[in-house]
């Protein structure tokens, strides 16, 4: 039997009539996913490493004809600002804004933090747009005590592939009173949402595990002399020093708490996690940091053995677990999209939302799906230690972030 | 760590930061002393010119802080790393004034300082854009040395930060007050027009004003680096800022007043941090440059310019 084409190219009356309508066919099945992220700023590497995650999976959709037939457009736009040299709150609701002001968008990815996710939340409810983030692990935006002020429209539209704080935090704590056996604590944010919300949690369960919390001091992630604050930690000795907030501000807690008391015992949050930290902290300053991620550690899965080789392949540098959980967000999305295209209603932001929030989609995380506001049903905090290994490039994330074991959730 | 040992612990963190700040509270001094002109392009000069320091230590192949070096190679990697950063700096403040502020010349009110907030964000995206957005590792090829002084400890990169810092300005202070050139800077500071009419080349003043502020915001930028091991674009915004506070603070226009505002503002930074808590810092540091503002503009040892109402 001849193809379509082929018949096509032989009858060119009826290959002009149907190339018209292959086109027109073509302009239905296409849509749209914002992708938000800071590509501007201290995060930038990061938030690079995380979309490259979720391309691989829409670049492979494409590639195979699209999901359920749909080829999938991006729209990508960066929260980053030059003057806030990191993620800017400002910039993500003005990103928010141009993804609902676009029909075409009928789903995101984004954003890698929660202070962008608290600006953004409100406007994607009222514009019924779903995103995914991969990272931003705040939990009042998806806390139903704060549906007002994040999803005034009612519906969760705020979806994650991580768990929240409310578990990162204090299952860090219980970790480091448990396994590292400390009796007293400096916490340290970097006056960010996400920041902030993690030091707090952190600090409730640490006092519940009667850890003596000896202060908690909020830092100016622009500001490059923390020596004072640093200074007066040495002088109160703290078993340990704990860290929330991300790569700006930790850069610098990072190498100037290893000159003033190298052998602190140093933990942070997701926001330690990553290339910027290897690479703006260096060795030895970041040798023995502890860092957390709200997920499962993705990488020791055999199933990501593919991923990891494809990945590597394609960007030639290695992924992280975020690159992970970005590719699994997109993985949900494109589930979504063709778990529509079958049922045959049409893809807008309606049918997106109601299918993701029903997702049971096959990542590489196993099943995902969301509890009523959105977030992941699965909440396992995972432990990594900087461990230097110099056979591997020092900001290989994969490599120099050596696992230790899953945080205890809190009984 | 008793307490004496803390407060002198914050002292010595203070004095190395006031004296970074006081060399680049000279930059805005300097240029404020001759033009009356606020030098926002100054915070990222200093920015700027910690890439060229890092660039000028990668030069030898160094790379974070495990190659380090002794003895006479570590003297020479210094003062080659010193004088490349401070004539790369110097340079690119001769060519902002040549080029962004020359032709402005003349012109009353404030459309020099505008130009130089424009400027400043010239060049703090020249660096986002060709460097990246990263934090950069700062090579620093100094043996960690440090002495305990009294339970605290003197590291020898503080040492290094005073020693240069002091030098610096003891060399400023006499070429501002024994040299031509100085003598004719000060009496342009005073008149201009005046020192126009007696055949002293303004022109060359300024220029003069400029390549020396900037030199000392790269010796600035060069002693950051090595301090913190650390380099970001983001680096001129809030040391500038708070230079800018000290040179207020010491009296804007006075070259002793930029270096007491600077080593104040460092103290109170430090021992700020220690007393209260380091949230606050930002708050008490521009409370005093407002306090300082509403009862004595002139600062701590500026004098009221007599030839402008």
């Amino acid at each position: 039997m001849l193809s379509r084409r082929a018949l096509i190219a032989q009858l060119p009356v009826v290959g002009l009539a149907g190339s018209y309508a292959i086109r027109a066919f073509a302009a239905d099945k296409t849509v749209t996913i914002g992708i938000n992220l800071p590509f501007t700023g201290a995060d930038a590497h990061d938030a690079q490493l995380i979309k490259e995650g979720a391309m691989l999976a829409f670049d492979d959709a494409n590639a195979k004809g699209g999901a359920g037939g749909y080829k999938i457009n991006v729209m990508q736009l960066d929260d980053g600002t030059a003057t806030a040299g990191q993620y800017d709150p400002a910039q993500a609701a003005t990103n928010a804004r141009k993804m609902v002001a676009d029909d075409s968008v009928v789903a995101a990815i984004g954003p890698q933090m929660s202070g962008s996710g608290k600006a953004m939340a409100p406007i994607l409810s009222q514009g019924n747009l779903a995103t995914i983030t991969p990272s931003s692990t705040n939990p009042d935006i998806t806390d139903p005590k704060f549906a007002s002020t994040y999803m005034p429209a009612g519906k969760a539209i705020y979806f994650r592939t991580v768990t929240t704080d409310a578990f990162q935090g204090p299952n860090m704590a219980n970790y480091m009173a448990d396994t590292l056996k400390i009796k007293s604590v400096y916490i340290l944010d970097d006056s960010g949402a996400y920041g902030v919300g993690l030091a707090n949690a952190y600090e409730a369960q640490a006092k519940k595990r009667g850890i003596n919390v000896m202060g908690h001091d909020q830092l100016d992630p622009k500001e490059a002399d923390y020596t004072t604050i640093l200074t007066k930690i040495k002088s109160m000795n703290p078993d340990a020093l704990y860290y929330g907030g991300v790569a700006q501000a930790g850069v610098k807690v990072v190498k100037q708490s290893y000159d003033i008391m190298p052998k602190m015992i140093r933990a942070g949050g997701d926001g330690v996690y990553g290339a910027e930290i290897l690479k703006g902290g260096g060795f030895p300053a970041a040798e023995g940091l502890y860092a957390t991620i709200a997920a499962p550690d993705l990488l020791a899965n055999p199933d990501a053995e593919s991923f990891i080789k494809a990945f590597a392949a394609k960007y030639g540098e290695q992924p992280e677990n975020y690159s992970i959980t970005a590719y699994d967000a997109a993985l949900v999305i494109i589930d979504a999209i063709e778990r529509i295209a079958k049922s045959g209603k049409p893809v807008d932001r309606n049918s997106m939302r109601d299918a993701i929030q029903d997702s049971h989609a096959k990542t590489l995380q196993g099943a995902v799906s969301f509890d009523k506001n959105g977030d992941i049903t699965s909440r396992v905090v995972s432990v990594f230690q900087i461990t230097h290994d110099p056979k591997f490039p020092d900001d290989d994330v994969l490599h120099q972030y050596k696992y230790i074991g899953v945080a205890p959730a809190t009984a | 760590m008793g307490w004496e040992a803390v407060y002198l612990q914050q002292v010595i963190n203070g004095l190395s930061l006031g004296a970074m700040y006081a060399l680049l509270a000279l930059g805005f001094t300097l240029v404020y002393g001759i033009l009356e002109l606020i030098n926002f392009a100054h915070f990222n000069v200093f920015m700027i010119s910690s890439f060229i320091g890092m660039m000028a230590l990668e030069l030898f192949g160094l790379s974070g802080q495990t190659h380090v070096l002794t003895g006479l190679p570590l003297a020479g990697v210094m003062i080659f790393a010193f004088i490349a950063t401070m004539l790369g700096a110097g340079v690119i403040g001769v060519v902002i004034e040549r080029f962004a502020l020359r032709p402005l010349r003349g012109i009353p009110g404030t459309v020099g300082m505008i130009t130089t907030i424009g400027v400043s964000y010239i060049l703090f995206n020249i660096v986002l854009l060709t460097e990246g957005a990263g934090s950069f590792n700062f090579p620093n090829p100094m043996p960690r040395v440090s002495w305990p002084i009294g339970g605290a400890t003197l590291e020898l990169r503080e040492l290094l930060i005073w020693g240069v810092a002091l030098v610096l300005m003891v060399a400023l202070h006499l070429f501002v007050n024994k040299t031509r050139l100085g003598k004719a800077m000060r009496a342009t500071a005073q008149d201009s027009e005046a020192a126009r009419m007696m055949g002293v080349d303004v022109d060359r003043v300024i220029v003069m004003a400029f390549f020396l502020g900037s030199a000392l915001a790269g010796a600035a930028a060069l002693i950051f680096g090595l301090y913190y091991n650390y380099t970001s674009f983001i680096i001129g915004y809030t040391a500038g800022l708070r230079a800018f506070t000290a040179a207020v603070l010491g009296g804007i226009g006075s070259v002793t007043g930029a270096m007491v505002g600077g080593i104040i503002i460092g103290l109170i930074e430090a021992l700020g941090g220690q007393l209260i808590a380091v949230r606050w810092t930002d708050v008490i540091i521009f409370s005093i440059l407002v306090l300082v503002l509403v009862f004595a503009p002139t600062g701590l040892m500026g004098r009221a310019n007599p030839t402008k109402s």
